[in-house]
């Protein structure tokens, strides 16, 4: 009788242990490093809408998958590397811009979605945004594109970068006030 | 008795067989390690022999091998001969500790070739410095050195802290971030050793190894001017490799790297222009082969994920066309 | 020159020249080969091959312009940064607008001035991704009855100036190398003096000269890259050593660097018939992180002589061996004869010299004798903190060491800043003053190398950016400089940057625009303010004077925010990032709330 009751003890501890790990270890999901590629990375383009307007009823925009992706700090961290590497920063300084838009305002040309913003590196622009479409992979793609919505906030401040190693320019993306996009280009 | 002394000759032997070897401290081929490698032995063997006669005495102690009796005079007399000793003995491996690093140290003074290194996550960006600026060229993960020439090194980091150590030459200096190190080293016989990045900056961290190769002048000469040329333009009849230029400039290769002679001069991965005349690629993580580079290329993040180059995604004639032209980079 | 008869021209010359003399210590002229009598037009943006920007009309004096006015306007329909010069000739005006580079012909004998004619040359949108500093064009040049212009995506485009029908177009660049064209063209000889821009993009920098009738390219020198590209054969004779050398185009740069090493010349361009030179500037070398490109990287930062025939270059300087701040040398060049000496020396000690005077990007007002190469002084109009002078034996500058980019590290309050005390807008010279009205900054930056990458079509740079006010606080400066007394005479500190050029009347007035809109008049020999207008839009144009069809004298100012200094408005960037436009975000975080965009042509003239 009693060795059973120890058993239960025992027993009851270690379950109790394993539920903790693996709660704090769900926690862990923003630090989780995908190094390679997923293998289906190509969303179709054509799913991206530009313009809230619909004719007839108005129906919920396609949802954003991709969200998780923006979600995660080790993305968020490459993407902020990557940004400077391909010259990002070149037209676009820290956010504030330069011989493109400022990217960190709450003026989006083209769609403040991360769907949009993929879109928008892929396949350029006609006022001067160069097409990276088989010059950038997917996967790097994605990651900048993400940075780019945390330079106004919109990513979760758990996952977005803190201080930068350069020189300071900005406040960090971490402490951006959120800027609801707004659809308005004069 | 008799057992243990056969068997620590065999466990001797056995250590004593990994001295040698391209990554073996205790295989000096330069200066430098020399001066280590010999502090080293001299530490071991007096402290060696210290530790034994410590061992004989504690045995002895312990089996109660009959003592004498002691006097009190005899007694102070051990003790003060035990710690003037003790004293003598430190103080001489102090002087030569000191001794020994002022002596390397100095070394560098009268350096004539400059190597400057960058340490990238997860790879060693190679410059060899001239004052006529077109004299100096960039390679990656490989030094070469002439032997007997003392060569300095100018130690830089471009985001974490690692370590420069090729063990049969030098020992360990790091290179940090936001600041400028210097070691040099002279090595004095030729042969391929093999370096390692010996402070923990990452995932890749055990695969961030350098190729130093130590030739004699001449080979050095011919080595250093095959370097400077940039990489032969494909005539339009070798259309593969015409092509496989294309593939690189129009992929994401031109991204991130560098071939002198094309209008790839990007600085986030390794210098390509002599790609295929190195041993290794990825920093030592494979040997140089076109097969090799082939699986580098397509799927880097299963043989060394956490590098920063991406899975890269091409049809199959294009890599084909693309890796007949690398492996025209000699 | 209708209404007047042509005897008063000789009494009006008689006249001049017998003020000129009572004026006595004034013995500064521009060589009359290259500043020809005043006819009343405005044919190229310096006025004259001297490149003095100013006129003989005096119609407009100090007495009378607090009364002048509007006379018409025009509105060019776009919002980017107008930095051009108006042309006039012949009672018509010619305006070139930014991207997309409108030409339009204005004819001035109708009231309102009408459009004659418009040109759309439809530059290819994508060029205005590769235009480092707000799509401009500084203005056209008319010859021969054409005028010529270039467009954001490089082509020099010559037009029939009375119909406005196209003659020819050549294209000289590709924007997918990152190159672009912004500068004015200058026609010497019956050849189309053309430059690129791009040194932010790794663009290799060159000069074409197109033949002015068939559009057919003459002669091209490159700016960097071996002896033969950069047109250095054996009538090449520079002054310094530093300058001698073989190709050194190659041996001052890491290999194949030069191929990717800037040297523009999207600046201006002086011409001397007499001795047959024109001289003209060669931009920054790129990438900005100096580290990157150790050696003097010949030929970028310098002063070109050469040859217009030809091409062939006779002698060069280089201002900024080894550039350190994105230190552009295309600024402009006056052509001047002037006695030369030390500030003290008597007048009768000194030496009449040809020369040429540059108020140089790196805070020095260079003066070089024009037919050697020599400097006989450079003498700073700025607060200079990064260099330690020039010695004037050896042609060398001072770099000082505690203000050299390091790489990974903030170097702080470097002074001048990248775009230098004085960036492109051009200053005037009046011969009645003697004094050269240099319109220019005080600000300085905070630098931080980076390492840059080259991807072709992407900004080539390495370098983090914050500028700010320098010593005083105000972020501008119109400084009167006596180039004999090597001394400024009387300065006008402005709280904003001034981007705006500078003319000079016979009237003895001044003219420049601030960068929130007011265009003003100043006595140009004692500095104070005699008129002032507000503009729309802050302006970075080139105003310039001329006798309208009616006689009477008309003074015209494009106004419209932008290029570099301006960007923050013209791009509509976020100031909350002080690196924002190169840097420049930092130095005129108010901008936006002084000035808006806009895109205005303004006539004034008295009632």
């Amino acid at each position: 009788m009693s060795s059973r009751c120890h058993d239960c003890v025992g027993v009851a501890l270690a379950l109790g242990l394993a539920v903790a790990m693996a709660a704090l270890t769900a926690s862990c999901e923003r630090e989780e490093r995908d190094t390679k590629a997923p293998p289906e990375s190509q969303i179709s383009v054509s799913s991206v809408a530009l313009s809230p307007l619909q004719p007839g009823e108005a129906s919920a925009p396609p949802g954003g998958s991709h969200r998780s992706i923006e979600e995660n700090a080790f993305n968020l961290a490459q993407g902020k590397q990557l940004y400077t590497w391909f010259n990002c920063s070149g037209c676009h300084a820290h956010g504030g811009g330069d011989i493109g838009p400022a990217l960190m305002d709450d003026q989006w040309l083209y769609g403040s979605e991360i769907e949009n913003v993929y879109a928008t590196i892929v396949q350029g622009r006609p006022n001067g945004m160069p097409s990276f479409r088989n010059r950038i992979p997917d996967q790097q793609v994605w990651q900048i594109a993400a940075y780019v919505r945390s330079m106004s906030g919109l990513t979760p401040a758990t996952a977005s970068p803190s201080r930068s190693d350069e020189m300071q320019n900005k406040p960090a993306e971490q402490s951006m006030p959120r800027q609801e996009p707004k659809d308005t280009h004069p | 008795m008799r057992r243990l002394s056969g068997s620590g000759v065999v466990v001797a032997l056995v250590l004593l067989g990994g001295c040698q070897g391209v990554q073996s401290a205790l295989d000096p081929a330069g200066d430098q390690a020399g001066g280590i490698a010999g502090l080293f032995w001299l530490f071991l063997g007096v402290l060696g022999a210290i530790y034994l006669l410590v061992l004989v005495l504690l045995v002895g102690a312990l089996l109660g091998l009959r003592q004498r009796a002691a006097t009190e005079r005899r007694l102070t007399g051990l003790l003060t001969a035990w710690a003037g000793g003790t004293t003598i003995i430190i103080l001489g491996l102090t002087a030569f500790s000191y001794g020994t690093d002022a002596r390397i140290t100095r070394l560098g003074d009268d350096a004539e070739l400059t190597i400057e290194v960058t340490a990238k996550q997860f790879w060693w960006q190679v410059k060899y410095v001239e004052p006529q600026p077109s004299r100096s060229f960039e390679t990656a993960n490989e030094v070469y050195l002439p032997v007997g020439v003392p060569v300095r090194f100018i130690l830089k980091s471009q985001d974490v802290i690692h370590s420069f150590w090729i063990p049969n030459l030098h020992g360990k200096t790091d290179l940090i971030p936001g600041r400028v190190n210097e070691t040099s080293i002279t090595a004095r016989r030729a042969g391929v050793y093999r370096g390692q990045c010996a402070e923990f900056c990452g995932f890749q961290h055990a695969h961030m190894a350098l190729d130093a190769v130590a030739v004699p002048a001449p080979e050095f000469e011919a080595w250093r001017e095959s370097r400077l040329k940039p990489a032969p333009t494909p005539t339009p009849e070798d259309q593969l490799r015409s092509e496989g230029l294309q593939v690189f400039l129009t992929s994401p290769c031109v991204m991130c790297h560098t071939i002198r002679g094309t209008s790839a001069s990007s600085r986030v991965g390794p210098d390509l222009t002599h790609v295929a005349g190195r041993r290794t690629i990825a920093a030592g993580a494979l040997p140089y082969s076109r097969g090799n580079l082939g699986g580098w290329i397509v799927n880097p993040q299963s043989i060394k994920p956490g590098s920063q180059m991406p899975d890269i995604q091409l049809e199959p004639d294009q890599l084909q066309a693309l890796l007949a032209y690398l492996d025209s980079l000699t | 020159m209708r209404g007047k008869p042509v005897w008063s021209i000789g009494l009006i010359a008689m006249l001049m020249v017998g003020a000129g003399v009572a004026k006595a210590q004034v013995t500064v002229t521009a060589p009359a080969s290259a500043a020809p009598a005043d006819d009343g037009n405005w044919v190229m943006p310096a006025k004259n091959y001297a490149s003095t920007r100013y006129s003989e009309l005096d119609q407009i004096n100090s007495q009378n312009v607090s009364g002048l006015r509007v006379e018409f306007t025009f509105s060019t329909g776009l919002v980017r940064g107008h930095e051009a010069a108006p042309l006039v000739a012949d009672g018509t005006m010619y305006i070139v607008t930014p991207f997309p580079n409108y030409v339009f012909a204005l004819d001035l004998t109708k009231p309102g001035a009408p459009v004659k004619w418009k040109y759309e040359p439809k530059p290819v949108s994508a060029a205005q991704g590769v235009a480092c500093c707000d799509f401009v064009n500084r203005g056209a040049a008319l010859a021969d009855g054409r005028l010529f212009f270039n467009t954001l995506d490089n082509r020099t485009i010559a037009l029939d100036a009375a119909s406005g029908a196209e003659l020819w177009k050549t294209s000289l660049g590709d924007i997918n190398k990152g190159e672009t064209m912004t500068m004015a063209p200058l026609v010497v000889k019956g050849k189309v003096l053309v430059g690129n821009s791009g040194g932010e993009f790794g663009v290799r920098g060159w000069l074409t000269a197109l033949d002015a009738a068939s559009g057919k390219i003459a002669w091209r020198a490159w700016h960097t890259g071996p002896d033969s590209d950069v047109l250095i054969g054996p009538d090449y004779q520079p002054f310094y050593d530093k300058e001698k050398g073989k190709d050194l185009g190659v041996a001052t740069w890491p290999p194949n660097q030069w191929e990717i090493g800037g040297g523009t010349a999207w600046g201006w361009i002086s011409y001397d018939p007499d001795v047959n030179l024109i001289y003209y500037g060669t931009a920054n070398p790129g990438p900005w992180n100096p580290e990157q490109r150790p050696g003097d990287n010949k030929w970028t930062g310098g002063i070109f002589a050469r040859n217009p025939d030809t091409g062939q270059a006779r002698w060069f300087y280089q201002v900024v061996p080894h550039d350190l701040y994105d230190h552009d040398g295309i600024n402009e060049l006056i052509l001047l004869d002037m006695p030369v000496g030390a500030p003290g020396d008597a007048p009768g000690n000194r030496q009449t010299r040809k020369v040429l005077v540059r108020p140089e990007r790196n805070g020095y007002v260079y003066v070089i004798d024009r037919t050697s190469g020599e400097v006989l002084s450079a003498d700073p109009f700025a607060y200079i903190n990064s260099t330690a002078g020039v010695d004037l034996k050896t042609g060398d500058i001072h770099y000082v060491d505690a203000k050299q980019p390091v790489m990974g590290q903030v170097v702080r309050d470097i002074c001048p800043t990248a775009p230098g005390a004085k960036d492109w807008n051009p200053s005037a010279f009046s011969p009645r003053t003697g004094l050269i009205y240099i319109p220019h900054m005080n600000v300085c930056m905070d630098w931080e190398s980076q390492e840059a990458n080259y991807i072709a079509g992407t900004p080539y740079v390495g370098a983090n950016v914050r500028m700010f006010a320098g010593p005083g606080g105000n972020r501008g400066e119109l400084s009167a400089w006596d180039p004999v007394k090597r001394a400024k005479a009387w300065s006008i500190k402005e709280d904003l940057p001034l981007w705006s050029g500078a003319l000079a009347t016979a009237g003895d007035v001044v003219f420049y625009g601030t960068m929130e809109g007011w265009f003003k008049a100043v006595d140009a020999r004692s500095g104070a303010e005699l008129w002032r207008f507000k503009a729309g839009s802050g302006i970075i144009g080139q105003p310039i004077t001329y006798r309208g069809p009616d006689g009477r004298q008309y003074v015209a100012v494009l106004s419209g925010v932008g290029g570099w200094a301006g960007a923050v408005v013209a791009g509509d960037l976020d100031t909350r990032d002080p690196t924002a436009a190169k840097g420049f975000a930092g130095a005129v975080p108010d901008l936006k709330e002084r000035t808006n965009k806009g895109g205005m042509l303004y006539v004034f003239a008295l009632p």
